[in-house]
C-alpha cells in the first residue's frame, strides 16, 4: 500500500491504489499513530469504504482508527443523500453509543476522602456490565415514546430535569425515527435493558478536571480545576444490535435488487432513497433515541446517588452528549459545492465549529463539546469543534484512544488484584462484576490518548479545552 | 467439544467443524453460546425450536447464530446442545436444548452481533469448518 505523506499530521491513499475506489483515503496520523494503524486492516477498510457507491469527498480515518467489521472503527464517510447509499455497518451494531459529560456542584476536595463509598453507591445503583436488566420497568407503550422521541421523552416521564437536553446532539432526539421500523424482537431485547450501561468498553467515570487549555470554553462549561464531572460512555444496547442484525439480513437481497456489489459483506449498504434504505433510517433514528434515553435514565440514577451521599443541594448537569455510532444528514461543502449528505461516523464524533446553527446558544461561541475518553485509569479530553473539522471532515473528529491490544492478549499473564491496587496507588479506585473487565480495558490495550489528541488539534480539526484525570472508575 | 474461540483486536471469534454442515452449524452454535454465557451447569432440559434460512452457506450461517444469538439475549436462553437438519435449499431447523437462563449460568460477555468480517466456510477431508467474528 502506497501512502503519501502530506504533512505531520495527514496521510493519504491515492484513489487508484486499488480497483473500485471511487475516492481517495485521508488518515489523520502522526509517524508513531500510524505505525501503529499498520498493524491491523483498518486502512484496508477504510479503501474498501472508498469503494461505496456516490461516495462524497475522501473516505476517512481518524487517529484512533482501529479495525472493525466493513468499515473500520475511527471512520467517517460522506454519500451523497440523493444518488448515494446508506451502509448499517458504517453505524455499526451499537447505533448511538456515545458519550454524556455531566457536570456538578462537587469538588475534588469533597469526593476524595469518599471516593471508595461514592465509587460504591454509584457501582449499587446503577447497572453495569453482562446483567440485562435495569430499574425502569417501562410498557410497550413507553417504548413507543422512547423510539419516537428519545430522551425528553423520559424527561416528560419524570426521569431528569427541563435543560437536560438542551444541551445534547439534537436535543437527545433524532426526528422520523419510526418505532413501527423496529422489529418486535429489537423491542424485546431492548426494553428490559433501558438504563444499564452494559459491557465492553462501557462504563462511567468520576473524573476531575486536571487543567484547563481553553479559559473560554472552560468557562462556557462551567469548568475549573479540580470541579468533579462524571463520563457515561453507553449506547442503545440490545435494541441497537437487533436493528443493525435485522437491516443487514435484508440487505444482502436489496443489494442484490439494486445491483450493488461490495468488497466487504459486511459493508451491505443500499441507496438512502430505496424503501430498504429509508426503513433502516427510520429504525436506526429510534434505536439512536433509545440509546439517548438511556443515557438520560443513567443521569437520573446517577443524581439519586450523589444526592444520597452528598444532600439534596447536590446538582448534575449535563455538560453535553455525543454520539460516535451514527448516520445523520447534514449539508456540507464538498469541492467547492455544497450538498446534502448522509454522514456516517463509526467510532466518530460529530464536532461543529463557532457559530454553527446546530450548537445550542451558550456554546455558539466556542464550538461544538466533544469528549474524548482515554483508557481505564487515564486522561480524558473535552475538545471543542474547529473550521478545519469543517472543511476536511464533515465535521468530525476521533471518539477515544483506539484499542491496540486484543481483549485475549491484555489479559495474558495479568491478574485483576495487581491491575486494581497499581490504580488505586494512583488514587484510581476500579470497581467491574468480573475481572475480565478490568483486565480487558488495562490501560497498555489502548493507544496513548495524548497523542491522538496532538494530531486532531495539530491538523485543527478540534481545540482542547480540558484534560480530565479519572479518580473512580465503574467497569460494564 | 468441535470449536476454539479465537482472538482479534477488537473482538473474538470462533472456528468451529464438523463431519457434515448441519454438525458444524451447531458447533458454531455452541460456540456463540460458551462465549456468551457460563455454560457449566446448564442442563439440555427444554427443547427450544430454532429455524434459520440464508441465500448461500455464509448468510445461512450467520442468520442462523443470529436466531442463536436472540434466544440467548433476547429471551434470556442458555443451551447445552444443539440439533441441526437441513430442510430445503440454503435452509435448516434445529433443536437447541437448554434452559432459561438464572443467576447460576452467568452471561460472560453481551455479544452485539455476528458479523461477515473474515467469515469463512469451507469443505475439507474431515467435513466442514467455519471462522466467525462476533462484535462486542
Amino acid at each position: 500500500m502506497q501512502l503519501h505523506r502530506l504533512d505531520e499530521w495527514r496521510v493519504r491513499i491515492d484513489r487508484d491504489e486499488r480497483r473500485g475506489m471511487k475516492t481517495h483515503v485521508i488518515a489523520f496520523a502522526s509517524e508513531p499513530i500510524l505505525s501503529q494503524i499498520r498493524k491491523d486492516l483498518s486502512l484496508e477498510q477504510a479503501m474498501n469504504v472508498a469503494t461505496l457507491p456516490g461516495i462524497a469527498g475522501p473516505s476517512l480515518a481518524m487517529p484512533d482508527i482501529h479495525q472493525g467489521y466493513g468499515f473500520p472503527i475511527g471512520g467517517v464517510a460522506a454519500t451523497d443523500y440523493r444518488h448515494g447509499v446508506v451502509s448499517p455497518g458504517g453505524v455499526g451494531f451499537d447505533i448511538n453509543c456515545g458519550v454524556r459529560l455531566m457536570g456538578t456542584t462537587l469538588t475534588e476536595a469533597d469526593v476524595r476522602p469518599r471516593l471508595k463509598e461514592t465509587v460504591d453507591q454509584i457501582f449499587r445503583d446503577i447497572p453495569c456490565g453482562t446483567g440485562g436488566k435495569g430499574p425502569f420497568d417501562i410498557s410497550p407503550r413507553q417504548l413507543e415514546g422512547v423510539l419516537s422521541r428519545g430522551a425528553p421523552y423520559m424527561v416528560e416521564q419524570g426521569f431528569g430535569e427541563t435543560r437536560d437536553n438542551e444541551f445534547s446532539e439534537a436535543g437527545g432526539c433524532l426526528q422520523e425515527a419510526d418505532p413501527d421500523a423496529v422489529s418486535s424482537r429489537a423491542k424485546e431485547r431492548g426494553r428490559p435493558q433501558l438504563g444499564t450501561v452494559g459491557s465492553g468498553n462501557h462504563f462511567l467515570e468520576i473524573q476531575t478536571v486536571e487543567s484547563i487549555h481553553d479559559e473560554a470554553a472552560a468557562s462556557a462549561m462551567h469548568l475549573e480545576p479540580g470541579r468533579i464531572v462524571v463520563l457515561l460512555h453507553c449506547g442503545s444496547r440490545g435494541l441497537g444490535h437487533q436493528v443493525c442484525t435485522d437491516y443487514l439480513a435484508e440487505m444482502g437481497a436489496a443489494m442484490k435488487r439494486h445491483d450493488i456489489a461490495v468488497p466487504d459483506r459486511q459493508l451491505a449498504c443500499v441507496p438512502v432513497q430505496s424503501p430498504e434504505g429509508q426503513s433502516y433510517l427510520a429504525a436506526m433514528r429510534a434505536a439512536a433515541n433509545f440509546a439517548w434515553a438511556n443515557r438520560q435514565c443513567i443521569l437520573h440514577l446517577l443524581r439519586g446517588s450523589l444526592r444520597k451521599l452528598y444532600g439534596a443541594g447536590t446538582h448534575v448537569r449535563v455538560l453535553y452528549d455525543v454520539c460516535h455510532n451514527i448516520a445523520k444528514r447534514e449539508k456540507h461543502v464538498v469541492d467547492g459545492v455544497k450538498r446534502d449528505v448522509l454522514v456516517h461516523r463509526k467510532g466518530a464524533t460529530r464536532a461543529f465549529p463557532p457559530n454553527h446553527h446546530e450548537i445550542p446558544q451558550d456554546y455558539k461561541h466556542i464550538g461544538q463539546p466533544v469528549f474524548v475518553p482515554g483508557s481505564m485509569g487515564t486522561a480524558s479530553w473535552i475538545l471543542t469543534g474547529a473550521d478545519g473539522a469543517m472543511r476536511e471532515t464533515f465535521g468530525s473528529v476521533c471518539h477515544g484512544a483506539g484499542r491496540l491490544l486484543s481483549r485475549t492478549a491484555a489479559r495474558k499473564g495479568r491478574n485483576a488484584r495487581e491491575v486494581q491496587d497499581a490504580l488505586a496507588a494512583r488514587g484510581i479506585i476500579v470497581r467491574s462484576e468480573t475481572r475480565d473487565g478490568i483486565l480487558e480495558e488495562i490501560p497498555e490495550a489502548y493507544k496513548d490518548v495524548d497523542e491522538v489528541i496532538a494530531v486532531v488539534t495539530g491538523a485543527g480539526l478540534a481545540k482542547p479545552v480540558a484534560r480530565l484525570r479519572p479518580m473512580g472508575v465503574i467497569k460494564g | 467439544m468441535n470449536f476454539e474461540v479465537l482472538e482479534h483486536t477488537a473482538d473474538i471469534g470462533f472456528r468451529a467443524w464438523g463431519p457434515a454442515f448441519e454438525n458444524m452449524l451447531a458447533a458454531a452454535a455452541q460456540a456463540l453460546v460458551s462465549i456468551a454465557v457460563e455454560i457449566g451447569t446448564v442442563r439440555d432440559a427444554e427443547p427450544y425450536p430454532i429455524a434459520a434460512k440464508g441465500e448461500d452457506r455464509e448468510s445461512l450461517l450467520v442468520n442462523w447464530l443470529n436466531e442463536v444469538l436472540y434466544y440467548v439475549d433476547g429471551r434470556q436462553v442458555a443451551f447445552r446442545r444443539f440439533d441441526v437438519k437441513s430442510c430445503g435449499e440454503w435452509q435448516v431447523s434445529g433443536i437447541g436444548w437448554g434452559e432459561p437462563r438464572s443467576e447460576a449460568h452467568p452471561a460472560k460477555l453481551i455479544v452485539k452481533g455476528v458479523t461477515y468480517h473474515q467469515l469463512s466456510v469451507t469443505n475439507c477431508a474431515e467435513g466442514w469448518q467455519c471462522t466467525v467474528f462476533l462484535d462486542i
